[in-house]
């Protein structure tokens, strides 16, 4: 009688053990405890290799949200500091996703790092919901979107305002910075790198 | 009189050098691109409607900011969700009740880079106001009172990233059937505060 007593207690034991386990589960998944919800709206890192205003070569790899490349080396890339909170930001977005459709299978590529301090949380909403007016189509961003902060923005040489783009040859070399939303003659002046 | 010995002296000048042509070398390259660091956009000054306050009476604290010319801020309500408004958000010490904030309404403007879509913006000098209560328990005397100001500001061509600046409020504390004054009126003219 002892031995079954002390065998239905310990099965008790048990389910109550695994009961435990699944509720902590279930509660771990619904609460981004740990960043877990955060860290599963990533998708994969993008690789980006240049050499820094001191000449340093700098390997960085940043998380990514959208459109994720397979890769970046060999190609012509505009890095562009914005935020979901500039205006003067998003109001250049349809510019870049008309020239990355245009160029995109030229070798280049927009790599879109998005300060927001909230991070994928609310950037991977705003690219995936957010269309812009593209030449009469309504269209989302379609080109790299990755994650960013002070720290990444240091690499590249601080930056003082936004948007800022900073353009790498196909070799990483950084060629021109921009300041402000890309002007038409800025556009022909990548092309011109594109084609070079 | 304190001098560093030469050792230190070998450590401590090379990196002070280097910092210095470091900070100068931004500081020229922050005029060259026109562009001011975002924590210099905004001016605030913090005013209080009575002097002293007594306890129990309700008064108020005006915050006047002014924003440097050719920037603007998001209003309270920016037309968009993603904006980050402007907002200030006192830190009470004990005493002290928050009553209402009344923010002044922001103009619609539009940009260069969003010609189409007006924003709600501020921009000159905007006063934001704070109601509150001295309780009967708030300390006798001098006390401040800190604020935070939250704004991100843009120019015609960029926008900088967004900013909490601290504001003190300097506020005297008298008993309940103390005589005050109203200070500041160009300030608080209108003011139900008195």
């Amino acid at each position: 009688m002892r031995g079954k007593r002390l065998g239905t207690c310990r099965s008790q034991n048990w389910s109550a053990v695994i009961l435990a386990l699944v509720a902590a589960l279930i509660a771990v998944s619904f609460s981004g405890c740990g960043g877990g919800a955060q860290q599963n709206l990533v998708t994969s890192d993008v690789s980006v290799s240049f050499n820094d205003p001191n000449g340093n070569n700098i390997s960085l790899k940043l998380p990514c949200t959208n459109n994720c490349p397979a890769e970046l080396k060999g190609k012509v890339v505009l890095v562009n500091f914005w935020a979901t909170w500039c205006e003067a930001c998003k109001a250049e977005i349809p510019s870049l996703i008309d020239f990355q459709q245009k160029y995109a299978n030229k070798g280049f590529t927009f790599l879109g790092i998005a300060m927001d301090d909230d991070g994928a949380k609310v950037v991977q909403p705003f690219v995936m919901k957010t269309k812009f007016d593209v030449n009469g189509d309504r269209m989302n961003m379609n080109y790299p979107i990755v994650l960013g902060n002070d720290s990444v923005a240091d690499k590249f040489g601080g930056l003082w305002a936004y948007p800022t783009s900073i353009l790498l040859t196909r070799d990483g070399k950084i060629v021109k910075r921009f300041i402000g939303a890309l002007s038409q003659e800025d556009l022909q002046y990548i092309h011109g790198i594109i084609g070079s | 009189m304190w001098k560093l010995d030469r050792p230190m002296r070998h450590r401590t000048l090379p990196i002070l050098l280097a910092t210095a042509a470091c900070l100068f070398v931004a500081l020229i390259a922050n005029a060259q691109s026109g562009i001011l660091a975002p924590a210099t956009v905004v001016k605030p000054q913090a005013y209080v409607s009575l002097q002293p306050v007594p306890r129990g009476k309700q008064f108020e604290i005006a915050l006047v900011a002014n924003i440097v010319a050719g920037y603007h801020v998001n209003s309270h309500k920016p037309t968009d969700p993603y904006l980050i408004p402007t907002t200030v958000t006192p830190e009470l010490p004990k005493g002290f009740q928050l009553v209402d904030t009344i923010y002044p309404p922001g103009m619609e403007k539009r940009f260069p880079f969003s010609p189409d879509k007006p924003l709600n913006v501020y921009s000159g000098s905007v006063t934001l106001r704070l109601k509150l209560t001295a309780q009967n328990d708030a300390p006798l005397g001098p006390t401040t009172i800190p604020l935070t100001l939250r704004y991100q500001a843009c120019n015609d061509a960029a926008c900088l990233p967004p900013v909490k600046l601290p504001v003190t409020a300097k506020v005297d504390v008298a008993a309940a059937n103390a005589k005050s004054r109203l200070r500041d009126p160009e300030i608080f003219r209108n003011s139900s505060a008195r």
